[in-house]
C-alpha cells in the first residue's frame, strides 16, 4: 500500500537552515517549517495534521489512516483518481500519506520544472477530496488484506512488534495500530471519513513544511491556500498513561512457523531534546543500534552464537524497522517506550534467547557501560548520526519533529553537538534512571505456545545445542544463561491464536 | 567544519539538466574511471557534499556465479564472511575500527553482484581504503567462525521464508530455468544452506576465484579529491594479485513451450500471479532494455489501462506491476499481480496476455510515450541527490557493464524510442513459448 513505509525518507546529515516561521498576517499565523536549500532542484512538502490513530473513535480504529489514504489515493472534486494518476505521471512526482499514532503527514516531492503542474494537484488532494465510495472500497480492501494476510502471515517479526505495541498500550489511545482492526476497518463508512476529515483537517491543526529550492512566494501561496481549511480548534487526548507493569507479562501469539520472533518493551518517561535523552540514546546505541553490528545484543546473539539475523533496541518507536536502516521521521509520540527486537530464532532456542536478552539488559542496568565501551560508542554515535538525514525531505521531517517535541534548537544539531560532550557518568546515570529489567511486556510469535508457556512458568533450564563448534567462553556463559531466572507467573502468560490478532 | 559547509547539498548540477534537450549526457556529474595494472577498476565521482563520501566495493559475482551443484548461496554467505576480518585486523579489531569511524556501512548480494558499501566522513577515506583493501586481499576466518556465520545465513533464510514473495521467486526461478544458475534465488536452495557448515574448504576456493581485482569495481562518490583518492587506491590496492577465474555457467537453452505451476504457501495470502517471460541480457549496445522498461510501465504501471481497470475500476486485484530487472545474462521479465479472489485468477491472467498481445500489434500513443520518457528521466535524476543515492543507483549498471558510461547510453536510447520499437520488443520477448506462470495460493482457513 502506498501509505505505510513508503515515504520518501532515507538517511541524513545535519540541519541548520530550518526556520520556524510564524508570520503575523492573516494567512501566516499558522506554523510553517522551512528548510531552504537553494541549490536543490527539487521541492519537498510535508504537510502535518495533528491527527493520528489516537484520534480514532472507538470501534472505528484505523479511521485516521483510511481518511489520509482517501486524500492521497482517491478522487478530488475536480478529478477522478484515474485522472489524478494520469496528471501526476509525467511529472515523476507524487504525494503520499503517512499516518502514525499522533501525526498524519501528506508528503510530496517534485522537480522545480514541474512545480506549476504539481502544486494544484497536491493542494487539491488536501483541500477538495471527493470521498468516493469506490476509493473507500479499494482502500479498505487493501487495509484488510494487510491485516488478515500480510501482517498475520508474511512477517513474524512485524507481527511480533505490532503485538507488543497493542499489548503495551491496551486501554489507552495508543492501544491500536494505525491500520486498525479487521472489524473496525470493515465498519468504516464514507460518513465516518467525512466526519473525521471535517474535524481534524483544520487550519489550526496543520503545520506546513516546505524544503528545497522553493521561492518564498510558494510558501505564501501554500499558507493562503491551506488557510481555506476550517478554522475550528481540535481537542487532543492527553498522553497515554499505560497501566504499570508488574513483573514480566507475556503474550504468546500461536502460529505455525519455523522460527520464533520476540519483541520486548516497557514505557519510558523521557523525550528527545533533553541532555538525558541523548545520554540514553548513546547507551541504547551501544546496547542495540538498529541494523548495526556494533550492537551489543547483536554480538551476543548473532555474532557469537549465530542464532538469528540481528538484535536491536530503541528508545523511540521505530516502525518498519525491517525495511529501513535509519530512524523514521514524523512518528513522534508524547509517551515513548524502550523496545528490544529479536529477529526470528530457531524455535528450540526461544527460551534460551529470551533469557540471554533479559540477562544482557540486566547487566547493562547494573553495570552500565565500561569506559572502553563508552568511548568507542561515543566516537561511533557522534559520527553515525551524520547519516540520519542526507536528503532535504528527511531534514524537513526532523524539523517538523522539533516542533512536536518542542526541541530547543534542532534535534539533529543536538545529536551532533551533545553526543561528543557526554560523559560516561551521564550515560550510566540515564540507564539507571530510565531502564530496568524486571517489569516489561514480552510479545512472542511462536508455534506450540502451550509447551513454551509451561517452560516459561517452570523456569526450567533451557540448554542449547549448537550444530557448529563454539568457544569455551561462549559455552561457559551459556551455562549461566540457560539457568537465568525469568520469574514469569502463570497468570502473566496469555496465548492468542494468530487468527485472532487484530480481529477486533 | 563550518555548519554551512556541512549542510550543503550535492545536487547543484541537477538544476542544469533539461530533459529532452540536445545534451548528450544524462548523468549529471563528471566522473573519472581508472584501472590499475592488476585490473582493478575504480570510478571517482566528486560531488558537492562536504564531508561525506560513499565507498562502494562492487564484486561482479552474485548467485549467478554459483554454478557448482550443491553450492548455491555462497555469494551471499560471503557478504557475511567478509566481516570476519584478517590477520592484520581480526574481526573484533575490524569491528572496533569501523565502529569508531561511525560509518554507515553494510553489504548486499544480488543475482549478479555483491556490494559492500560504506558512507563516512571524508577525513576517513584513507582508513576506509586501508581496511577495505585489506579484507578483500587478506580475508581470514577459521572454521568455527565460518560455521557460526552459516547459522546466521540460515536464520536469514527462515526470516525470509515467511514472505510469500520469497516463495514465489524461488518457484518461478526453478520453473523457468533448466541449466542457468538463475534457477536458484540469491539466498540459495534451503538444502544447500543447511549443508553450508560442512563446506569450509569450498568457501576458501570460492573466495580465491572471485575476490580478485579484475572482478571488482570501486565506486567512490562524494567529497573527494580525485588526485589524492587515486594515490590512496594505488597504495592500498596496487599489490592485489590478479587471478580471477570465470564461472562455468551453462547457457540456458531456448524454452519451447509455456510452463505453469500452482504453489501452496503455508501462510495465508491472497492468490499471487507471476507471469514471467525470458528476457534479454542487459547490454549497452542494444536498446531492447530501454524499450522493455518503457513497455512495462506503459502496459502495467499506475497510469496503464490495465491498472486502471483491475485496480481502480473493477477492483479485482490489490496491485498489478511489471518487474523487468536488468541482468547480466538473459533473465526474467515478470508481471505480478495479487488477486482478491481465486475465482478471478484466470480472468486476470488472460487480461495480462491480452495486454501484451495488444502491445505487439498496436503502436503506443506517441504522447504517452513522450510523457513516460520524461518521467523515467526525471525520476532517475531526482534520486541522485546524495553520495549514497548516486552510488546505489549506479551500482547495478556498474556491476553489469563495468562502468558508468552505460547510463547515458541507456537514457539516450530511451529518448530515441519510437512506438515501433515498443512493438518490436513486445513481439520479440513476450512469446507464449517462453512464458512461465506461477499461481501461489495461501493456506485455507
Amino acid at each position: 500500500m502506498r501509505q505505510v513505509g513508503r515515504l520518501l525518507v532515507i538517511g541524513m546529515v545535519l540541519l541548520s537552515m530550518n526556520v520556524i516561521a510564524r508570520g503575523g498576517q492573516s494567512v501566516s499565523d499558522k506554523q510553517t517549517v522551512l528548510v531552504p536549500v537553494q541549490n536543490d532542484p527539487t521541492i519537498s512538502f510535508r504537510i502535518w495534521f495533528r491527527a493520528g490513530s489516537q484520534n480514532d473513535p472507538a470501534g472505528k480504529e484505523g479511521l485516521a489512516f483510511v481518511t489520509a489514504s482517501m486524500l492521497t489515493e482517491g478522487a478530488t472534486t475536480s478529478r477522478s483518481y484515474e485522472e489524478v494518476l494520469a496528471a501526476l505521471y509525467p511529472l515523476a512526482a507524487d504525494y503520499r500519506s503517512q499516518t502514525h499514532v499522533e501525526q498524519t503527514i501528506i508528503a510530496g516531492r517534485v522537480h522545480k520544472d514541474n512545480l506549476d503542474k504539481f502544486y494544484p494537484l497536491f493542494t487539491d488532494a488536501i483541500l477538495h477530496p471527493a470521498f468516493e465510495r469506490e476509493d473507500l472500497d479499494r482502500i479498505k480492501s487493501q487495509t484488510l488484506n494487510y491485516l488478515q494476510n500480510s501482517l498475520r502471515y508474511s512477517s513474524d517479526e512485524e507481527l511480533g512488534k505490532a503485538a507488543l505495541y497493542h499489548f503495551l498500550y491496551q486501554g489507552t489511545p495508543y492501544g491500536h495500530e494505525p491500520y486498525g482492526t479487521v472489524q473496525s476497518i470493515e465498519s468504516i463508512a464514507l460518513e465516518d471519513v467525512r466526519a473525521f476529515y471535517q474535524r481534524y483537517y483544520t487550519e489550526p491543526n496543520v503545520v506546513i513544511g516546505v524544503g528545497g529550492g522553493y521561492q518564498s512566494s510558494l510558501v505564501q501561496r501554500l499558507q493562503q491556500d491551506l488557510g481555506q481549511l476550517p478554522d475550528h480548534t481540535v481537542q487532543q487526548p492527553g498522553p497515554p498513561q499505560p497501566r504499570p507493569i508488574h513483573g514480566k507479562q507475556v503474550l504468546l501469539v500461536e502460529k505455525e512457523a519455523n522460527a520464533t520472533a520476540i519483541s520486548i518493551g516497557f514505557p519510558i518517561d523521557i523525550l528527545r531534546g533533553s541532555r538525558e535523552w541523548y545520554a540514553l540514546a548513546l547507551a541504547n546505541s551501544w546496547f542495540g543500534e538498529h541494523r548495526n553490528s556494533s550492537s551489543h545484543l547483536y554480538q551476543v546473539i548473532r555474532e557469537d552464537r549465530g542464532l538469528n539475523y540481528g538484535d536491536y533496541s530503541y528508545i523511540e518507536r521505530y516502525p518498519n524497522g525491517g525495511s529501513r536502516t535509519k530512524p523514521p521521521q514524523n512518528v513522534s509520540l508524547r509517551r515513548q517506550l524502550f523496545e528490544i527486537w529479536i529477529r526470528p530464532v530457531p524455535n528450540d532456542t526461544r527460551h534460551f534467547v529470551l533469557r540471554a536478552t533479559v540477562r544482557e539488559l540486566q547487566r547493562m542496568v547494573e553495570h552500565g557501560l565500561s569506559e572502553e565501551d563508552f568511548e568507542i560508542t561515543r566516537q561511533f554515535f557522534s559520527k553515525y548520526v551524520l547519516h540520519y538525514a542526507p536528503t532535504t525531505m528527511a531534514r524537513l521531517g526532523y524539523a517538523l519533529d522539533d516542533v512536536f517535541y518542542h526541541v530547543d534548537g534542532s534535534h539533529l544539531e543536538n545529536l551532533r553537538t551533545i553526543t561528543p560532550d557526554l560523559t560516561r557518568e551521564e550515560v550510566n546515570r540515564a540507564i539507571r534512571k530510565y531502564l530496568q529489567f524486571e517489569n516489561m511486556k514480552i510479545a512472542i510469535v511462536t508455534p506450540d505456545a502451550e509447551s513454551f508457556k509451561e517452560a516459561l512458568i517452570s523456569d526450567e533450564p533451557s540448554p542449547i545445542q549448537y550444530s557448529t563448534p563454539k568457544s569455551e567462553e561462549v559455552l561457559d556463559e551459556d551455562k549461566l544463561i540457560m539457568e537465568y531466572p525469568l520469574h514469569i507467573k502463570a497468570a502473566d502468560v496469555r496465548i492468542v491464536p494468530v487468527e485472532e490478532m487484530f480481529e477486533e | 567544519m563550518g555548519k554551512l559547509k556541512t549542510y550543503g547539498l550535492a545536487i547543484l548540477t541537477l538544476g542544469a539538466i533539461m530533459i529532452g534537450n540536445a545534451r548528450a549526457e544524462i548523468f549529471p556529474y563528471t566522473y573519472q574511471t581508472h584501472t590499475l595494472d592488476n585490473g582493478l577498476k575504480y570510478i571517482m565521482i566528486p560531488m558537492e557534499t562536504p564531508d561525506l563520501v560513499s565507498y562502494f566495493s562492487i564484486v561482479r559475482t552474485g548467485s549467478r556465479d554459483e554454478y557448482e551443484p550443491g553450492h548455491s548461496g555462497f555469494a551471499h554467505l560471503f557478504e557475511h564472511i567478509m566481516f570476519r576480518g584478517t590477520k592484520n585486523f581480526p574481526g573484533d579489531v575490524y569491528d572496533e575500527m569501523v565502529t569508531r569511524l561511525g560509518a554507515d556501512g553494510n553489504a548486499y548480494t544480488t543475482d549478479d553482484y555483491t556490494c559492500y558499501h560504506m558512507t563516512f566522513t571524508s577525513d576517513d577515506l584513507e582508513e576506509v581504503a586501508m581496511l577495505e583493501s585489506d579484507r578483500f586481499q587478506n580475508l581470514d576466518y577459521d572454521k568455527a567462525e565460518f560455521q557460526t556465520e552459516t547459522g546466521a545465513v540460515y536464520g536469514e533464510y527462515r526470516k525470509g521464508r515467511t514472505n510469500p514473495y520469497s516463495v514465489m521467486f524461488e518457484e518461478i526461478s526453478d520453473l523457468a530455468f533448466d541449466k542457468h544458475t538463475y534457477r536458484h534465488t540469491t539466498i540459495g536452495f534451503e538444502k544447500d544452506i543447511k549443508a553450508m557448515p560442512q563446506m569450509y574448504d569450498y568457501s576458501k576456493s570460492f573466495f580465491r576465484r572471485y575476490y580478485r581485482p579484475e572482478n571488482v569495481v570501486l565506486l567512490i562518490v562524494g567529497d573527494i579529491n580525485t588526485g589524492r583518492t587515486s594515490s590512496i587506491i594505488q597504495q592500498y590496492y596496487g599489490n592485489w594479485t590478479p587471478g580471477y577465474q570465470s564461472p562455468q555457467i551453462q547457457t540456458e537453452p531456448p524454452q519451447h513451450g509455456a510452463r505453469s505451476r500452482v504453489v501452496q504457501y503455508n501462510g495465508r495470502t491472497l492468490p499471487i500471479l507471476d507471469i514471467a517471460y525470458k528476457g534479454p541480457a542487459f547490454t549497452a549496445d542494444k536498446k531492447d532494455f530501454a524499450a522493455l522498461e518503457v513497455l512495462g510501465e506503459l502496459a502495467f504501471g499506475e497510469n496503464s489501462d490495465l491498472y486502471k481497470r483491475l485496480v481502480i475500476q473493477e477492483q479485482k486485484v490489490e496491485f498489478v506491476t511489471a518487474s523487468f530487472q536488468k541482468t547480466r545474462d538473459p533473465g526474467l521479465l515478470h508481471v505480478i499481480s495479487m488477486i482478491r479472489s481465486e475465482d478471478d485468477v484466470d480472468y486476470v491472467r488472460q487480461l495480462v496476455f491480452d495486454t501484451l498481445e495488444r502491445y505487439k500489434n498496436q503502436p503506443v500513443d506517441p504522447e504517452k510515450l513522450q510523457e513516460l520518457k520524461s518521467r523515467e528521466t526525471y525520476g532517475f535524476l531526482m534520486n541522485l541527490d546524495t553520495p549514497s543515492n548516486v552510488a546505489n543507483n549506479l551500482a547495478r549498471y556498474v556491476a553489469l557493464s563495468g562502468g558508468v558510461g552505460v547510463v547515458d547510453v541507456y537514457f539516450q536510447d530511451m529518448q530515441r524510442l519510437t512506438p515501433e520499437d515498443i512493438m518490436q520488443v513486445a513481439k520479440k520477448y513476450f512469446a507464449e513459448q517462453s512464458r512461465n506462470v506461477i499461481i501461489l495460493e495461501g493456506a485455507q482457513e
